[in-house]
């Protein structure tokens, strides 16, 4: 990491490194296996053909999925330098769906200076498809070193 | 009776690997008829917990490769060792696969209903899990509502290790479909 994570470093609006990733049904049947949440929803693309929940017709990537890559936005950022996620609040929006490219970042929105090593920051998270459709949004606090 | 697709079968087996995946009940078709139900749960009752999950380095190793993620924190000793947390953790999001583990067939089963939608989480994370942890879950139903027309549940639940350390508390949401009669029958219409 080349830029410093320190508190007393981070300024307001900062915005983290975005992480990209492409979703197919091989990441999402991975993603199942890896979470034991195998959902046929996610999992079995003729049962999501056939029930087209929502209109839909196929299968949708976990929503604990895209959690994942919001939270990966956070500790690829901070943990090896001993930042702490300490809470994460997001709203789901919109699938991803086998085929979609996703885009997650970022930003601090307040600093919350405290005694050391509990000083902590607010940040707002989104991810988007290649649409640029906004499919979640969120907010984490994140302590910093 | 509905089953999992050939398909999603060789997907999922592709994956398997952990002794965890091997032994889990991945067709969440079966038994279904016996999960937790919207209309049935009361607010303020406590569920899951009958089982612990015991952390192993494969279980780590697999939601690190499932979440295509790189950092050597969660992913190698050696390169953990050189950061301030001075041995290897697992992700934030490992409660998932914990979650999952521990709700099993038994209380908690309504997280396996086919076709749940998960509309966002909100979760405070404390003690990060490791190799050798021993997870333990305290759950309560914790609200029930109708909004657009769609049924929502939510259960708060308390993650600790063996050591009785606080690791998270979850407070997880899933929008269930109406009643397994009418999933029954958007199948059917479904096929034609």
């Amino acid at each position: 990491m080349s830029e410093s994570v320190k508190f007393e470093d981070i300024e307001l609006d900062y915005e983290l490194p975005t992480l990209k990733r492409e979703i197919s049904q091989e990441f999402i049947s991975m993603f199942g296996c890896g979470s034991l949440d195998f959902n046929p929803i996610h999992m079995d693309p003729i049962w999501a053909k056939n029930v087209n929940l929502f209109g839909f017709g196929k299968t949708i990537g976990h929503g604990q999925l895209t959690i994942a890559l919001l939270t990966q936005v956070i500790t690829n950022w901070c943990y090896a330098e001993g930042g702490k996620l300490k809470s994460i609040d997001i709203k789901l929006i919109w699938p991803l769906f086998p085929g979609d490219t996703a885009t997650c970042g970022g930003k601090i929105v307040a600093k919350h200076p405290r005694k050391k090593d509990i000083s902590f920051v607010d940040l707002d998270l989104y991810a988007d498809n290649q649409k640029k459709k906004r499919v979640a949004v969120g907010k984490a606090q994140v302590y910093l070193p | 009776m509905v089953k999992l697709s050939d398909e999603a079968r060789k997907l999922i087996e592709k994956y398997q690997k952990t002794e965890k995946q091997k032994e889990f009940q991945f067709d969440f078709f079966v038994d279904q008829s016996k999960y937790e139900k919207w209309e049935d749960v009361i607010i303020g009752t406590e569920g899951f917990g009958e089982r612990t999950f015991e952390v192993k380095k494969e279980d780590i190793d697999a939601y690190v490769e499932c979440t295509m993620e790189d950092n050597p924190v969660f992913k190698d000793e050696e390169s953990a060792k050189k950061t301030p947390w001075d041995e290897l953790i697992a992700p934030p999001m490992f409660i998932t696969p914990v979650v999952f583990w521990i709700a099993g067939t038994g209380s908690g089963s309504w997280i396996r209903t086919p076709g749940a939608i998960n509309p966002g989480q909100k979760i405070e994370f404390y003690e990060p899990i490791r190799v050798g942890d021993i997870i333990k879950i305290r759950s309560e139903a914790y609200d029930k509502y109708i909004k657009r027309g769609k049924r929502y549940l939510t259960y708060y639940s308390e993650f600790t290790n063996q050591r009785g350390e606080l690791v998270a508390k979850w407070w997880g949401t899933l929008i269930l479909p109406f009643s397994k009669a009418e999933e029954e029958h958007k199948i059917e219409g479904g096929k034609k």
